[in-house]
C-alpha cells in the first residue's frame, strides 16, 4: 500500500491529469446553471462567455419564485418520495421471496422480471396513458408514480441483494418459532437495508430527472412538476435562460440533499452484493 | 402472517383510496349541480398570454360580467404543447377552449371532427369586419367541410430583422428600400458589405434545426423568386416549381459564397439568440412580439424589413391567433366557452385589450389602431406598415406536421450537397404523400 | 410408506411456501402487472391495427413490414445500437478505471471525487442540455472557442449540426450523464474486496492483473452486473437530449427508435406504428436484459 502511494509514476501523473480533466468537464454544467442564473439576460447571452458573473443579479431568482416554483418542487418531491417509499416497499418483499423461497411458478415470474426491467417506459406511452384516463388518473400525480413503482428494476436489484442473507439465519429463526413477516422484519430488513438505500437514491433520482412520463401524464398547473416548469420556460421564439438556470439550480437542492442523506448507505449497499459474489 | 396480510390490505386500500381522491378532484364533473359553470382554457404562449398575471386580469374582467363561469387556465409551451394536447384527446382530457392558430385548430383538430364549429360567433357583423382586414384570415378559420374551428382576433406578419448598426458600419443601410423592402440583387450586395466589415461572424444562418420558426426559412425561399408554397386550393405542395428551386438554389450558392451559413444544429430561438447577441447580422424569424420581448437583451437596434425578393413585392407570411373550442359533449360548457370567447374577442372594451395583449394586431377593422396613444405606437406603426403584403395562408394545408419535418429535412440535405431539385422533389412527394393520406 | 409420507408433507411444504411466496410477491406483481403487463398487452394488440386519432382498423402484420421498409426506422435502429453500443461498455470501463483509481486515495479526496462526478446525475436533464448545447454551438460555443483558441482547429465546427460529429456528441453528453451513479458503485465495491485475499494473492506472487481477474472482477460482478442495467436503461430511454439538441437530425444522423416512436405517436398521432416498433424495441431489450443475466451470472464464483 504504502510504497504504491509514494512513488509517483508516470502513469500515475497521467491518471492524476485526466481524472482532473474530466472533473472539470463534468463540473463545469453546474457551474455554468448556478452562475448564469446569476446574470442578466445580456450577459447570459453574451457572443464572448462571461465566465463569472460581473454584475451578479438575483432577479432570475425572483422572477422564478413569481411562478409556482416551490408547487412545482412540492410535486416533484411529492412525487419522488412516493415512487421511492412504494417501490422500495414492493421490491423488497419480492425480491426476498424470490432470492430465499422456491415456490411454483418462480422461474416464470423472475423471467418476466428480468425481461422488463430495462425497457423503457416510453414505449407502452399509449396505452398507459389510455389505462390512466380509464382509471381517472390522468393528470395526477399517481399517474406517474404508478408505472415507476411497477418497473421491475428494483425488484431485481433486491433479489440480488437478497441472495447474500444467509439461509441459517432464515432456518434460526424459523426454529425459534419466528412468523414469516417477523423474520422479513428482523431477520432479513437489518441485512438488505444497505441495498434498500441504494435502490432509494436510484429510484428518486430518475424519477426526478424523469420527463418524458411527466409530460405526457400531467396537464394542471396544480399537479405540474419541476421538470416540466422548466420545460415551459424555453419557448420557440425566445428562451429565458436566466430562469431556466435558476429553475435548474433549485431543483438541484433536493436531490443533492437526498443524495447526502443516503450517501451512507450507497456506499455501503454494494458490499452485500459482492461478499457472496 | 396474518399481519402481514393485513399490512398489505392497508397498502391495497390506502392506495385505492387516494386513486380515488384523485379522480374525484380531477372529474370535476359533478360540480354541475349548483349553477357556476366550469370551463378550462389552454393558451400557447401568443404575447402575454402566455402570462398568468394577464391572462387572470382577463378573467377577472370576465367573472364581472358572467359570474357563472369559472375558468381555469392552463398554460402550454411550444415544444411540448403539441404532445400534451394529443395526450389529452387520447386521455378524454381536452380543455374545453384553447388557443392557437388555424394550422392547429383548424386543420388539425378541427379536421378530425374534434373541434366544435364556430358558426354563430362568426355572425354577420364579424364576417363583415373581419373580411374588411382580409379574406385571407376568413378563409384561414374555416375548414374544407366549410365549417368555423377558430373565432381569430389578433394576426401579424413576420418578417426579418437587421442589425441596424452593423448595416450601418457595413454601408449596407443603401440596399434596403425606403419601405423597408429589398431586391434579390442588393440583399446580396448587403451580405457582401456585411461580410467584408467584419463585424459579425457570418451575416445570417438558416436554421433548419427543426421545431418551431419554420415560416422564416420559409419565407426566405419563396420570396427571392415569387414561388408559392402550395396551390390556391391548399392540396398540393408547389416548392419544386422553377421559382421554388432557383430560390433554394440561391441560398445554396450563398452559402458556398460563404455570405450566409446553414446551421442544421440551430432552431429560431439560436438563431434569434445569435442575432440578438451580435453573432449574426440578420434573423429570419422576427415579428412585433420578438420586437418587445427581445428589448431587453440586446445592445443595438432591431431594424424589421422585409424578405427580399426579385420583383421587389414580398408576400409576408402571416400568423392568425384565436380561439376554439374542444367537443366534449357538454352544452353547457360549449356555451360558456362561447361566452368566453365573445368577451375575449369581442367586448368593446376587452377586445382591443386582448389584441394588445400579444403584440399583435386585431383581426377586426372596427378596432382601428389599438397602439395608438400608446409608448409602442411608433414600434407598431412600422409593423403595421408589412400587412399590406400579408400572403396566402397557406399552414391550413392538410398532413402540415409531416411537410414541417420533410422542409427541415430538406434544408439539410441541400446544406449536406444534395441536388436541390432532387431534394426538392422528394420533399413535395412526401408532403402530398402525407396531404393525400390526411385527406381520406 | 414413509416415503410417501415425506413427499406428501414437502409438498404440503411447497405449497405452504408458494402461497406465502405469493403474498411476499403480491405487492410488486400488482403493479407489475397493472402497469407494465397490461399496457405492454394493448401495446401488442393495438400494434395490429391501423390506430390514429380517427381510425381503428386491424391490419395486420403491415405495421411490422412497413417498419422494415421505412429507412427513417432503420436508421433509427442502426444509431439505437450504436449509442448502447458504445456507450455502455464505455460507462462500465472507465467507471471502473476511475473508481479504481480513485479508491485508494485519502477518505477526503475521495468523497470529493465521488461528489464532482456525481454531480452531472443530480443536474436536471433540460437544464443541462441548455449549457451542452451552448457548449456545442458553433458560433459562440466553448469548444469551439477553447479549440481555436489553442489553436487545435482552424475552422468551426459545428458539432451537433454535422452528421460527422452529432450521434458522438449525443453520446458524450449520455456518457457525463449516465457516468455518475457507476463510479460511486465502483468505489464502494472496490473498497470491499477482501484484502486478505488480496494479499494472499500478492504472496503467491500474482501479478496485478491476475490478481484484478481472478479476485477483484468476480467480487464486483454484482456491482457490474448492476450498473450495465442501469446503464442500458439509460441510453435506450435517450430521449430528452434528442428531442432538446437536434430533433433526429441532421438527416437523421442522430434519430433513435425512442425519438422516432415519440415522432410518430405525438406528431404524427400513427399509435398504431408507433406500438409496432415500441413492441420490436421491447423484444430486443429483452433479450439483451436476459442475455447480460445469464453472462454476468453465471461468472459468479459460488
Amino acid at each position: 500500500m504504502n510504497k504504491g502511494v509514494n512513488k509517483i509514476t508516470p502513469y500515475k501523473i497521467f491518471v492524476i491529469v485526466v481524472i482532473a480533466v474530466l472533473a472539470v468537464l463534468f463540473t463545469f454544467p453546474l457551474y455554468w446553471i448556478l452562475t448564469g442564473s446569476l446574470k442578466d439576460p445580456i450577459a447570459i447571452n453574451a457572443a464572448v462567455p462571461q465566465w463569472w458573473p460581473l454584475e451578479p443579479t438575483l432577479d432570475n431568482y425572483v422572477r422564478l419564485f413569481e411562478k409556482p416554483a416551490f408547487l412545482w418542487l412540492m410535486n416533484t418531491v411529492f412525487m419522488a418520495v412516493m415512487s421511492m417509499i412504494l417501490t422500495c416497499i414492493t421490491a423488497a418483499l419480492a425480491g426476498y421471496a424470490l432470492a430465499k423461497k422456491r415456490f411454483i411458478g418462480q422461474t416464470l415470474v423472475f423471467s418476466l422480471f428480468v425481461c422488463a426491467m430495462a425497457l423503457p417506459k416510453q414505449v407502452v406511452l399509449i396505452p398507459l396513458l389510455k389505462e390512466m384516463a380509464f382509471l381517472g388518473l390522468h393528470d395526477t400525480i399517481w399517474a406517474v408514480i404508478l408505472p415507476t413503482v411497477g418497473w421491475p428494476f428494483g425488484v431485481f436489484l433486491m433479489k440480488q441483494f437478497s441472495e447474500t442473507i444467509p439461509s441459517e439465519l432464515l432456518e434460526a429463526a424459523r426454529i425459534d418459532g419466528a412468523g414469516e413477516l417477523k423474520t422479513f422484519l428482523t431477520v432479513v430488513l437489518p441485512i438488505i437495508k444497505p441495498g434498500i438505500g441504494a435502490l432509494a437514491i436510484f429510484t428518486f433520482i430518475t424519477s426526478w430527472n424523469e420527463y418524458f412520463l411527466q409530460l405526457i401524464m400531467l396537464n394542471s398547473q396544480e399537479v405540474l412538476t419541476i421538470s416540466l416548469g422548466i420545460a415551459k420556460l424555453q419557448a420557440e421564439m425566445a428562451s429565458d435562460f436566466g430562469l431556466i438556470m435558476a429553475g435548474a439550480a433549485l431543483a438541484a437542492v433536493p436531490i443533492i440533499t437526498v443524495f447526502l442523506m443516503f450517501q451512507k448507505y450507497f456506499t455501503q449497499g454494494i458490499t452485500m452484493g459482492a461478499v457472496k459474489g | 402472517m396474518k399481519k402481514l396480510i393485513a399490512l398489505l390490505l392497508a397498502c391495497v386500500m390506502l392506495l385505492s383510496l387516494t386513486a380515488c381522491g384523485g379522480t374525484g378532484t380531477a372529474g370535476g364533473n359533478d360540480g354541475d349541480k349548483d349553477s357556476k359553470t366550469e370551463i378550462t382554457l389552454w393558451t400557447y404562449p401568443v404575447g402575454k398570454f402566455g402570462d398568468e398575471a394577464t391572462v387572470k386580469g382577463f378573467i377577472e374582467a370576465f367573472n364581472a360580467k358572467y359570474p357563472d363561469i369559472t375558468v381555469t387556465v392552463q398554460y402550454l409551451d411550444y415544444t411540448n404543447g403539441d404532445s400534451q394536447v394529443t395526450a389529452a384527446i387520447e386521455g378524454k382530457k381536452t380543455p374545453d377552449i384553447i388557443l392557437e392558430g388555424p394550422e392547429r385548430l383548424v386543420s388539425n383538430w378541427g379536421a378530425k371532427g374534434l373541434m366544435v364549429d364556430l358558426a354563430d360567433l362568426w355572425d354577420d357583423e364579424a364576417l363583415a369586419d373581419i373580411s374588411k382586414t382580409s379574406e385571407a384570415v376568413v378563409a384561414a378559420c374555416k375548414g374544407a367541410d366549410g365549417k368555423y374551428y377558430e373565432y381569430p382576433f389578433c394576426m401579424t406578419t413576420h418578417t426579418m430583422a437587421i442589425n441596424y448598426e452593423v448595416f450601418e458600419k457595413a454601408g449596407a443601410l443603401k440596399y434596403i428600400n425606403e419601405d423597408r423592402t429589398w431586391t434579390v440583387e442588393n440583399f446580396e450586395k448587403a451580405l457582401k458589405a456585411v461580410k467584408d466589415s467584419g463585424l459579425v461572424q457570418v451575416p445570417a444562418v438558416v436554421y433548419c434545426g427543426g421545431q418551431g420558426g419554420d415560416q422564416g426559412t420559409r419565407a426566405l425561399a419563396m420570396n427571392l423568386y415569387s414561388a408559392q408554397f402550395t396551390n390556391a386550393e391548399h392540396n398540393k405542395w408547389t416548392m419544386n416549381s422553377a421559382e421554388g428551386i432557383k430560390g433554394l438554389q440561391k441560398l445554396v450558392d450563398l452559402k458556398n459564397a460563404g455570405l450566409i451559413d446553414f446551421d442544421p444544429a440551430a432552431v429560431a430561438s439560436d438563431e434569434l439568440q445569435l442575432f440578438a447577441n451580435g453573432t449574426i447580422a440578420m434573423s429570419f424569424c422576427w415579428n412585433a412580439a420578438n420586437q418587445s420581448s427581445y428589448a431587453s437583451s440586446v445592445t443595438f437596434t432591431p431594424y424589421p424589413v422585409a424578405f427580399p425578393s426579385e420583383d421587389g413585392t414580398p408576400e409576408l407570411c402571416g400568423g392568425i391567433w384565436g380561439f376554439g373550442i374542444f367537443d366534449n359533449g357538454d352544452d353547457a360548457k360549449i356555451e360558456a366557452a362561447k361566452k368566453f370567447i365573445e368577451f375575449i374577442c369581442d367586448d368593446a372594451e376587452q377586445g382591443p385589450k386582448s389584441v394588445v395583449a400579444t403584440g399583435f394586431f386585431p383581426v377586426r377593422s372596427s378596432y382601428g389602431n389599438p397602439y395608438a396613444g400608446t409608448a409602442d405606437e411608433e414600434r407598431m406603426a412600422v409593423f403595421a406598415s408589412f400587412q399590406q403584403w400579408l400572403g396566402d395562408y397557406y399552414n391550413v394545408t392538410l398532413g402540415w406536421a409531416e411537410q414541417r419535418t420533410a422542409w427541415w429535412g430538406m434544408l439539410q440535405q441541400i446544406n449536406d450537397g444534395k441536388d436541390v431539385t432532387e431534394a426538392v422533389n422528394d420533399y413535395v412527394d412526401t408532403c402530398n404523400k402525407a396531404t393525400e393520406a390526411a385527406s381520406k | 410408506m414413509d416415503m410417501k409420507k415425506v413427499h406428501k408433507r414437502s409438498k404440503a411444504l411447497v405449497i405452504r411456501e408458494t402461497v406465502v411466496s405469493y403474498i411476499f410477491l403480491a405487492p410488486a406483481l400488482f403493479f407489475f402487472l397493472g402497469f407494465v403487463i397490461v399496457p405492454m398487452g394493448m401495446c401488442l394488440v393495438t400494434s395490429f391495427f391501423n390506430y390514429t386519432m380517427t381510425d381503428f382498423t386491424f391490419i395486420g402484420f403491415d405495421n411490422y413490414i412497413r417498419m422494415f421498409q421505412d429507412e427513417v426506422f432503420l436508421k433509427a435502429l442502426v444509431n439505437t445500437f450504436i449509442i448502447v453500443g458504445v456507450s455502455v461498455p464505455a460507462v462500465v470501463i472507465f467507471s471502473l478505471w476511475v473508481g479504481a483509481s480513485i479508491y485508494k486515495m485519502k477518505a477526503f479526496t475521495r468523497s470529493f471525487y465521488r461528489c464532482i462526478f456525481y454531480l452531472p446525475v443530480v443536474t436536471g436533464t433540460v437544464a443541462v442540455t441548455v449549457v451542452w448545447k451552448w457548449m456545442f454551438n458553433k458560433y459562440t460555443g466553448l469548444f469551439n472557442h477553447v479549440l481555436l483558441g489553442a489553436g487545435i482547429i482552424d475552422e468551426r465546427i459545428n458539432w451537433l449540426g454535422d452528421e460527422r460529429f452529432a450521434l458522438a456528441c449525443i453520446i458524450l453528453i449520455l456518457f457525463t450523464t449516465s457516468i455518475g451513479q457507476p463510479i460511486v458503485l465502483y468505489i464502494a465495491a472496490l473498497g470491499n474486496v477482501d484484502t486478505s485475499l488480496l494479499e494472499a494473492a500478492e504472496v503467491d506472487g500474482a501479478t496485478k492483473l491476475q490478481t484484478f481477474w481472478r479476485i477483484t472482477w468476480p467480487s464486483i460482478m454484482p456491482t457490474t452486473l448492476y450498473v450495465l442495467v442501469i446503464t442500458m436503461i439509460n441510453s435506450f430511454q435517450c430521449y430528452a437530449l434528442i428531442q432538446l439538441l437536434t430533433s433526429g437530425g441532421p438527416n437523421n444522423a442522430t434519430q433513435t427508435i425512442m425519438y422516432y416512436i415519440y415522432y410518430q405517436a405525438f406528431r404524427l398521432y400513427d399509435y398504431g406504428y408507433g406500438n409496432a416498433m415500441g413492441i420490436f424495441l421491447a423484444i430486443i431489450i429483452a433479450i439483451l436484459s436476459a442475455i447480460q443475466f445469464k453472462v454476468t451470472n453465471s461468472g459468479k464464483v459460488d
